[in-house]
């Protein structure tokens, strides 16, 4: 340790001093970060797992670079409504921010983020080892373009707004044991997955099936989301056309519902949290949602299920689609230090930091660092997640500024179905009636 | 001549900072709301980039069957709420208007629900509602009942809501009866006990009425409160399941941020202001009738 630290403190006195040396020799020759050196960035990252692993490996980037890194961490509910005022200043204080998906559709429509090409243009800034086309598809599909197909995904008219950074997708957890036991197959289709979901609860009384989100609002249309997508459903077509009543939708429903009603005592309120700690305390056999929650089955502190939980691929209906979510970074248009923010932007997202990252328990955002033995390793689930993020669909819902106020009508709506029994096919003709007024209002039938 | 104009004067200028602070404090966001309730303002704009809509968010408001919903979900909460609490509450304040040993123990803990954060009493109440491990479900399922489905059954969640409420306010209503009570003349109480009332007439007859004017304060005073309540619900029901405890102040927090129209939740908001308004005007308008008529009464009996 000491020795390391004395060589670092070697290699810094002579960084500075060949710097000194091509300073007065006035030579262009320097390194990229040296123009940089002791700007101070001002960033605002969600508390979350993975942004807590990646305030383990900042320091790192400090050290490389000398660009200092301030974090202003808040709960990540809380960070749109801060954000949303910081962007609507004139001078921003936040030089990177860590975005929530479905606020793409807000701060692109708004003109507050940064366009990246002319930072991946500009060759004293862009790496050329950074290797984009390793991060996965569906997350930059889903997170960083905007502009192209359906306005939010990427296609001709498309560019790049963001990096996928702290992204998730569905991935199926399941007991080992259990399965074991009672000589269950690990379900690759939907017919299987209903189907074990209702076996469980009469093989292992008093167990759910399944634990899924249910909860009104945001949670019930999450879990109608994440099973819409593989199922063949989609919220619209092509021209904007509600079509979350057609059959895949209304399969959709009635999987959710079996699923629910097969599940955990209370399952048809439990929001994320109580659905993953119905599978962390042993309640359910069976966890369908984001691979965020892994990091937490073998930490004995919250998990009594540690060592018995195995991994699968979201199961697939017609098609395999699991949901992409979560994070992305991007620059502020109203942002005092853009170049030295996107030098962050790239360490962060590159192949080593990105792999730093992953060992300290976040989400990858690179095939390879899902590939990468070292990793592997220490999370033997990484592979599995790595195949299963090649069928991660960008376009499981929509990310449009009204999506806020159908994505609550969906969610109370499901609820009803849920808790009250709700006729599924009238239900959903509802939704979609008040969509197409919603859709109507926000000006996307002008061309017809 | 012209200290008699200062003179007049005088009072103003004293008023003045009074009514300037006014102005500021109360009167300029109430207009800030009311000019923003007529905008389609998203949060991504300065309100000045906001477009003017005129009246169409309330007319959309109108027609809104989960605002509709809501309104309705507001009222029966409210008047349920605070028809049990004016019950219990003052029914306490009356059996505990005596001398009882360690009375002044008693009502501190009697009022101990009211002190607790807002959120703590939705966490609290969330857990002791939890399907399995809640405390009201496990003594249920002990004794050999079916569980409740507390939080996961639009009636019951409904229900389970007011149980809280009730819970924590009753004891506003009954502190203020009680002071109420306590401040009482003694002498129509004597002249009803010489006159051989029972207890029950002495309260239907002596004790209520003459404590009227308090408690159409408490009440307005609560159902003021009880239409704006938030924390409790946001946390035991966040509004579910369906819509079935999804009360107004929810309903305007949800549009400000999750649908991010902040004209239309400034128009919901105003909505509930005239609500609020009309109802407390009835209120003071009918305590008005009723003095006046007793004064009446009371002026008609002394010439006859």
């Amino acid at each position: 340790m000491s020795l390391k630290k004395t060589i670092t403190k070697t290699t810094l006195l002579a960084v500075s001093a060949m710097s000194l040396v091509a300073a007065t020799a006035n030579t262009a020759y320097a390194g990229p970060y040296d123009k940089y050196k002791d700007t101070q960035l001002v960033v605002n990252f969600p508390a979350h797992p993975h942004y807590n692993a990646v305030m383990k490996v900042l320091p790192e980037f400090t050290k490389e670079t000398g660009i200092q890194v301030e974090v202003d961490q808040l709960q990540y509910l809380k960070m749109r409504e801060k954000q949303t005022l910081e962007l609507t200043k004139r001078k921003g204080d936040y030089d990177l921010l860590a975005y929530v998906v479905f606020s793409k559709a807000d701060y692109v429509y708004a003109d507050q983020l940064e366009n990246l090409a002319r930072y991946f243009m500009n060759p004293r800034l862009a790496d050329p080892k950074y290797d984009a086309e390793d991060l996965i598809d569906g997350y930059v599909s889903n997170i960083g373009i905007a502009g192209g197909k359906k306005g939010y995904l990427p296609g001709a008219t498309g560019s790049l707004f963001g990096v996928p950074f702290g992204s998730e997708t569905s991935i199926l957890g399941y007991r080992k044991d259990i399965f074991d036991k009672h000589g269950l197959n690990v379900p690759k289709t939907y017919d299987e997955l209903l189907d074990l979901a209702c076996k469980i609860p009469q093989l292992e009384p008093g167990m759910g099936g399944l634990a899924s989100r249910a909860a009104s609002g945001h949670h019930a249309s999450h879990a109608f989301l994440l099973h819409l997508a593989p199922l063949g459903g989609r919220i619209f077509d092509d021209e904007w056309n509600p079509t979350v009543n057609n059959a895949a939708g209304v399969q959709a429903a009635e999987a959710l519902k079996t699923i629910v009603d097969c599940g955990a005592e209370g399952a048809k309120t439990f929001g994320f949290a109580e659905a993953g700690a119905s599978f962390l305390q042993g309640r359910s056999a069976m966890f369908l949602d984001s691979t965020v929650f892994a990091g937490q089955v073998n930490n004995p502190s919250k998990s009594k299920v540690v060592g018995k939980v195995a991994w699968a691929p979201h199961p697939m209906g017609v098609r395999k689609g699991s949901q992409t979510g979560g994070f992305g970074i991007g620059i502020p248009k109203n942002a005092q230090n853009k170049e030295a923010a996107f030098l962050l932007m790239q360490w962060l997202t590159s192949k080593k930091a990105d792999k730093l990252i992953a060992l300290q328990g976040g989400n990858p955002s690179r095939y390879s660092t899902h590939e990468d033995a070292e990793v592997n390793a220490k999370f033997p689930h990484m592979k599995t997640f790595g195949e299963a993020l090649k069928h991660a669909d960008p376009d499981w819902r929509p990310i449009i500024p009204v999506w806020g106020k159908i994505n609550a009508d969906l969610g109370t709506t499901l609820s009803k179905i849920l808790t009250e029994d709700a006729d599924i096919k009238t239900s959903l003709d509802a939704v979609a009636k008040r969509t197409r007024k919603i859709m109507q209002d926000a000006g996307y039938y002008t061309w017809k | 001549m012209k200290s008699a104009r200062l003179n007049k004067l005088t009072p103003y200028m004293f008023l003045a900072p009074a009514g300037l602070v006014l102005a500021l404090g109360l009167l300029y966001p109430i207009a800030y709301m009311v000019y923003a309730s007529f905008l389609s303002w998203n949060p991504s704009q300065l309100i000045g980039e906001a477009d003017w809509v005129g009246l169409k968010n309330y007319s959309d408001l109108l027609v809104d069957e989960a605002f509709r919903e809501s309104l309705w979900v507001t009222m029966k909460f409210a008047f349920i709420v605070v028809f049990v609490e004016m019950l219990v509450g003052v029914g306490l304040a009356l059996l505990l208007d005596r001398n009882i040993r360690g009375i002044s123990v008693l009502r501190t803990i009697f009022i101990l629900p009211m002190m607790i954060a807002p959120i703590v009493v939705g966490l609290m109440w969330r857990y002791m509602y939890h399907p399995s491990v809640g405390i009201f479900n496990k003594t249920l399922k002990d004794m050999g009942f079916e569980s409740i489905p507390w939080l996961s059954d639009s009636t019951w969640a409904l229900v389970s809501v007011i149980i809280a409420d009730v819970w924590q306010w009753t004891p506003f209503i009954f502190i203020l009866s009680l002071a109420a009570l306590q401040s009482l003349p003694k002498s129509p109480l004597e002249a009803a006990r010489i006159d051989g009332a029972t207890p029950w007439q002495q309260i239907i007859y002596i004790k209520i009425p003459l404590m009227m004017p308090v408690l159409i304060v408490t009440l307005l005073l609560r159902l003021i409160d009880a239409f704006k309540v938030l924390e409790v619900i946001l946390v035991m029901t966040n509004g579910g399941p369906g819509l079935s405890t999804e009360i107004m102040a929810l309903r305007i927090s949800r549009t400000a941020s999750e649908f991010r129209e902040l004209g239309e939740a400034a128009a919901m908001s105003n909505y509930l202001l005239l609500f609020l308004l009309l109802l407390t005007m009835a209120m003071f308008i009918y305590n008005k009738i009723v003095e006046t008529r007793k004064e009446k009464l009371l002026a008609a009996a002394e010439e006859g």
